[in-house]
């Protein structure tokens, strides 16, 4: 049965003028995605001027516009492109995930990490590093770290579904418990660890960056990202209805215990090749779909894409300050995006004092 | 101290001791209440008669953390990061709680009188006495497990937690926190420092004489030369590319080896992360990779050499890519004299046809 507020939402769904605010948002969003990765580009320790960057670009699709040294090509190249198109990547699903979460939990305080995934992810890559594994085979590390990510979030998910009966607030204490367990199993790691340069490599690790990314990392993790935002972009209107809640959502024609399960394993995919790739990046899930909510309205079938974008356009933007600051030395992008994103959840923490309560 | 000033105290040091043997008389230091005299140790470096008090307070003059260099009684007070400190009397348990104060330690007592050492200490990938301190006690972050040890003094860095120095003190304790100097031009005052704690003032002196004139017989020959190469140190941890800058220990041994840091000329301090592109921009004529071969280091050198972006610097160019020891480059004892004796002879090949000691003299 379809109640009053559940058909008034269904209403302004339907009126909500979707294509305007997809076209108007996407064209602002691809602007900023592309000032972001032109302004990535043209900065960097090696002091390359603007009409040579664009020589570079432009001579892809063959047009010579003025001269630029092969050293010049080798970096934009080699260096600042696939680092770009990693933090793009990983941008993007994080936001995508962020936004997911956000409208599975209908909490804007929900972000990828809940299903444990980061944690999952942390505890493949510490064990990846401990037991030697790195030495053994290239992207070793993001293999372990994909599959810690993917183990942990099945984990949480079969936790939830129990007894064959799924509930979304189970889910979210299981993640909070997984979460714990293991990060708990990543601290006794780092604790009991003898070898002082694997510690290294672990906390390094931990904080999350994308120095040396190269095109290996995005083709290892580009065709599972872009495999899961399509699948979550897919399902961004039935995301709308399960915003709405069970019952409405059944009643409008939606499998949702299907559909739900998509949409975690689609986030959780798109998150675990993402932590694989640049470790653990704070707050990207959670502020982007927040902030465009805010701008954009509550309707999926527009924030999910534009989250991807934003999502992008935030990680990009974050590491260029991160590696322009105090070049040629740098930080890693997690901090920069957790000095940006922590002060925005505790603004989010104080706004929603109430729902907070509440959970 | 100056190593000017240094050299000819030495040389007084020497004058006089001859003057005291020539009539007989036995070198007499100043009473200490509650142990013997220290034992000698016939050093392998340049031998010095046992000094006397008058002499000994010259040398620990100035030092950083000596209250009353003329006080070689007991109780002496020492000022450390955490304070002014009492050692009532000559510490016969030691526990020095980081490597390099373990580094440190072990050339001024006997291993027996340090009665135990961290588990870094023992590692041979990171420690310069591991092989000697196997058979020593661990100790932890946990403070009871020092206790346990009763030891009558204990010597620690600044990274040792307020709260382990509290629970310490209140056993009655005495801890002692000390900074050691990031470079190897500074070293001596930290040796004669501890030497000063342990009531081993005469073997610090010695220790410190030989460690100066290994440092010096570096800096003497590197000092002059020119022009100085461009030298970066680099790291590679889970994909973070490291470097040292300025105030950091690897710039001190880049900067005595007759290098110019190039992380430091970049404006970098300390140890920080760069890029790849950071490493072109520095444009350096030597790489040195401080780092175990089993922690990368290998696979990282030849990452750089394969890396066409980076074929136009110069140390890549004419692969000038060395890993180094890596014990000897980041810690904070005498031992990376031995970081600069080994990068000297990769600068100045020429200049350096002796081969390096890898040794210096033990207390006995």
């Amino acid at each position: 049965m379809v109640t009053i507020a559940g058909a008034n939402a269904l209403r302004s769904y339907r009126q909500s003028g979707v294509v305007t605010r997809l076209t108007a948002g996407s064209s602002v969003a691809l602007l900023l995605l592309l000032g972001a990765a032109l302004a990535s580009l043209s900065l960097g320790p090696v002091n390359i001027p603007a009409d040579r960057v664009a020589s570079v670009i432009l001579s892809y699709i063959r047009l010579d516009f003025s001269a630029f040294t092969h050293t010049e090509l080798l970096v934009i190249e080699q260096i600042r492109l696939p680092r770009i198109v990693v933090g793009a990547l990983v941008g993007m699903a994080l936001g995508l995930a962020g936004a997911t979460m956000q409208g599975l939990f209908r909490n804007p305080m929900a972000d990828p990490g809940i299903i444990g995934v980061s944690a999952g992810g942390a505890l493949g890559a510490v064990a990846a590093i401990a037991t030697g594994a790195t030495g053994l085979f290239f992207l070793a590390l993001p293999a372990f770290a994909f599959i810690g990510a993917l183990g942990a979030s099945f984990l949480v998910y079969g936790i939830a579904a129990v007894g064959g009966r799924f509930s979304m607030a189970t889910l979210l204490l299981a993640g909070v418990a997984v979460n714990a367990f293991l990060g708990a199993i990543v601290s006794a790691i780092i604790i009991l660890l003898p070898d002082n340069g694997a510690l290294r490599e672990i906390l390094f690790w931990l904080a999350g960056a994308l120095d040396s990314r190269s095109w290996e990392h995005v083709r290892i993790s580009a065709p599972l990202i872009l495999a899961g935002a399509a699948l979550i972009v897919l399902l961004a209107r039935d995301l709308n209805l399960l915003a709405l809640g069970d019952d409405e959502a059944r009643s409008m024609g939606i499998r949702v215990g299907v559909t739900r399960i998509a949409l975690l394993g689609a986030a959780a995919l798109v998150t675990g090749s993402a932590v694989a790739v640049s470790g653990a990046i704070a707050f990207v899930g959670l502020v982007t779909p927040h902030i465009l909510r805010l701008v954009l309205g509550p309707d999926h079938r527009v924030l999910v894409p534009m989250s991807a974008l934003g999502g992008a356009a935030f990680v990009i933007l974050a590491d260029t300050v991160a590696r322009s600051l105090i070049q040629p030395a740098e930080l890693p992008v997690s901090i920069i995006t957790a000095f940006v994103g922590a002060p925005f959840f505790i603004f989010l923490l104080i706004k929603n004092k109430r729902q907070v309560y509440s959970l | 101290m100056s190593s000017k000033r240094f050299s000819i105290s030495i040389v007084s040091l020497a004058i006089l001791l001859m003057l005291l043997a020539l009539t007989c008389t036995p070198a007499t230091p100043t009473p200490a209440p509650t142990s013997p005299p220290p034992p000698t140790t016939a050093p392998t470096a340049t031998p010095v008669p046992t000094p006397t008090p008058v002499s000994l307070a010259s040398y620990f003059e100035g030092v950083p953390g000596i209250v009353d260099p003329a006080n070689f009684g007991w109780p002496r007070e020492v000022e450390g990061l955490n304070g002014m400190v009492t050692v009532p009397a000559k510490p016969l348990r030691l526990i020095t709680a980081s490597i390099g104060h373990d580094e440190l330690a072990v050339s001024l007592i006997p291993i027996s009188r340090l009665v135990g050492v961290g588990d870094p200490t023992k590692n041979a990938a990171f420690s310069n006495v591991a092989s000697l301190v196997q058979d020593l006690p661990v100790i932890t972050r946990d403070p009871e497990t020092i206790i346990a040890l009763s030891p009558d003094v204990v010597v620690t860095s600044p990274f040792f937690g307020a709260e382990g120095i509290d629970a310490l003190s209140r056993l009655d304790i005495p801890v002692v926190q000390t900074d050691l100097a990031q470079g190897p031009a500074e070293r001596i005052d930290n040796i004669l420092l501890m030497g000063y704690i342990l009531g081993e003032e005469e073997r610090a002196i010695r220790f410190a004489a030989e460690v100066q004139e290994r440092y010096e017989a570096v800096i003497s020959v590197t000092g002059p030369s020119q022009p100085k190469p461009r030298v970066l140190a680099l790291t590679r941890y889970s994909d973070s590319i490291w470097t040292a800058g300025a105030d950091s220990t690897e710039g001190g041994v880049i900067a005595a080896a007759g290098g110019i840091n190039a992380a430091e000329d970049a404006g970098i301090v300390s140890n920080a992360t760069t890029s790849l592109e950071g490493v072109i921009a520095m444009a350096p004529d030597i790489v040195i990779i401080p780092q175990p071969v089993e922690f990368g280091a290998g696979d990282f050198r030849q990452s750089l050499l394969d890396n066409e972006a980076l074929a136009e610097v110069p140390a890549i160019k004419n692969v000038q890519i060395h890993i180094v020891e890596s014990k000897h480059f980041t810690t904070l004892s005498h031992w990376n004299i031995l970081g600069v004796e080994e990068l000297a002879r990769l600068l100045w090949p020429d200049l350096f046809s002796d081969p390096i000691s890898y040794e210096f003299s033990l207390a006995e």
